[in-house]
């Protein structure tokens, strides 16, 4: 390494005091050896920097050394104490991380579930046994599957699978738990579970609250008018059901119990949201009966609107 | 050793007594409470010292400060624990540790 300390700064000989002081700042932020505790390298180096600004910030130790009255070799830094050489021992933990914090527990998000940091124990024999750690999955699953129940393999990229039963009715988000089925345990501790969160897929049909499953049925004017019957998808397959004569956009029809049915509790039901859809292509003789159906219905849905408004 | 606050300031040269006394109510030096006020060893020193790099020399300012100390505590004490850790290996019987580093090295392959 050079010892000219305008070269260890990287400036010009005719640098200004300020571009010297900006040239250290610059490296110190990459030479700093408390900013890469796990780098010995860095030490000679910010040394070597430390002196060179500390003969060039001084304007009458720079003059000297630029008429050669001195040179860099007696300006050397004297060898000092970084915080990363005693921060590796703090007895009273004064300055350790979770001295200071509750929710940040130290490395136990990582190392946590491997020993159970806490939940170690000597049993009486005088071994030592920790229960296996949880593993954590997450699994996308149809919505049929989740409204009806399944059973899904959680493939592992080690080869082995998991098989994972889905209650039928499970939520978006729910998280079920797998018995034993985590890392094992050392030294005869319990193994740990397996935490799989389910992620639902939305359906493009049905759409769910709670236990009751909503579904949109498509239906002409003149069905709408007449009433009729139509057949509707549900999660367990389609029924035929009966449309009611003068039903509305947006009218809800139930059909009890048709719904998710959970293990242990009631079944939900289905509810059929109307929608008035017309055809694409609207002709003449369609206009004509519109016009005789204005003449002979005297009907205004908007009263509702103009009197709150 | 033991040092009080102006031999401190006496020996760094870079700070007074009332920045030391400032950084003391940040919580971003911790001395020991002794009977005649605040009591320093070497870590609070190193500790002080870095304070000044950063604070003087690196121009980090007050609101930056505290969020780089506690980064670099965090990373200490993510040290500590490796440091335990390998220890901890180092213990165990030879076999183990060979598992150990071979499952670490495919951990560590496969995760890059």
């Amino acid at each position: 390494m050079s010892d000219d300390p305008y070269e260890i700064l990287g400036v010009q000989r005719t640098a200004s005091d300020n571009e010297i002081r900006k040239a250290y700042k610059k490296q110190a932020k990459e030479l700093h050896p408390d900013l890469h505790p796990g780098d010995k390298s860095k030490e000679a180096a910010f040394q070597a920097l430390s002196g060179a600004y500390d003969l060039l910030r001084d304007p009458d130790k720079r003059r000297r050394f630029d008429a050669g009255e001195i040179d860099a070799a007696g300006h050397e830094q004297p060898q000092r104490q970084y915080y990363r050489d005693y921060a590796g021992s703090d007895p009273q933990g004064r300055y350790s991380y979770n001295a200071r914090s509750e929710d940040f527990e130290d490395f136990s998000d990582i190392f946590g579930d491997i020993f159970g940091r806490g939940s170690g124990r000597r049993t009486q024999s005088g071994t030592f046994s920790v229960d296996g750690g949880d593993l954590h999955f997450d699994l996308e699953i149809d919505f049929l599957d989740a409204a009806l129940g399944a059973k899904q393999k959680l493939a592992f990229t080690r080869g082995d699978a998991l098989e994972v039963t889905i209650p039928a009715g499970l939520r978006e988000g729910q998280t079920l738990r797998l018995r034993g089925r985590g890392k094992p345990g050392i030294g005869g501790g319990k193994p740990g579970d397996a935490l799989v969160t389910v992620h639902v897929r939305p359906h493009p049909q049905f759409s769910r609250d709670g236990n009751n499953i909503e579904v949109e049925l498509p239906v002409s004017f003149d069905e709408a008018v007449l009433g009729g019957r139509a057949e509707v998808s549900t999660i367990s397959g389609n029924v035929s059901m009966t449309i009611p004569s003068g039903v509305s956009s947006g009218h809800r029809l139930r059909l009890k119990g048709k719904g998710i049915h959970p293990k242990d509790g009631k079944a939900g039901d289905q509810f059929v949201r109307i929608r008035i859809v017309l055809p694409e292509k609207i002709d003449e003789q369609m206009r004509d009966l519109a016009r005789e159906w204005r003449e002979h219905v005297n009907h205004d849905p908007r009263t509702k609107q103009r009197r709150t408004a | 050793m033991r040092y009080e606050e102006r031999e401190v300031v006496a020996q760094l040269q870079r700070l007074t007594v009332r920045e030391l006394r400032g950084w003391v109510r940040e919580g971003w030096v911790r001395p020991r409470q002794g009977e005649n006020g605040p009591v320093y060893d070497e870590l609070d020193i190193a500790r002080i010292q870095l304070v000044c790099d950063l604070k003087k020399e690196m121009s980090i300012g007050v609101d930056m400060l505290p969020v780089v100390l506690s980064l670099i505590d965090q990373l200490h004490a993510a040290r500590r624990d490796f440091r335990c850790l390998a220890a901890a290996v180092a213990d165990q019987p030879e076999p183990n540790q060979q598992a150990i580093s071979e499952a670490f090295r495919k951990v560590r392959n496969a995760n890059s």
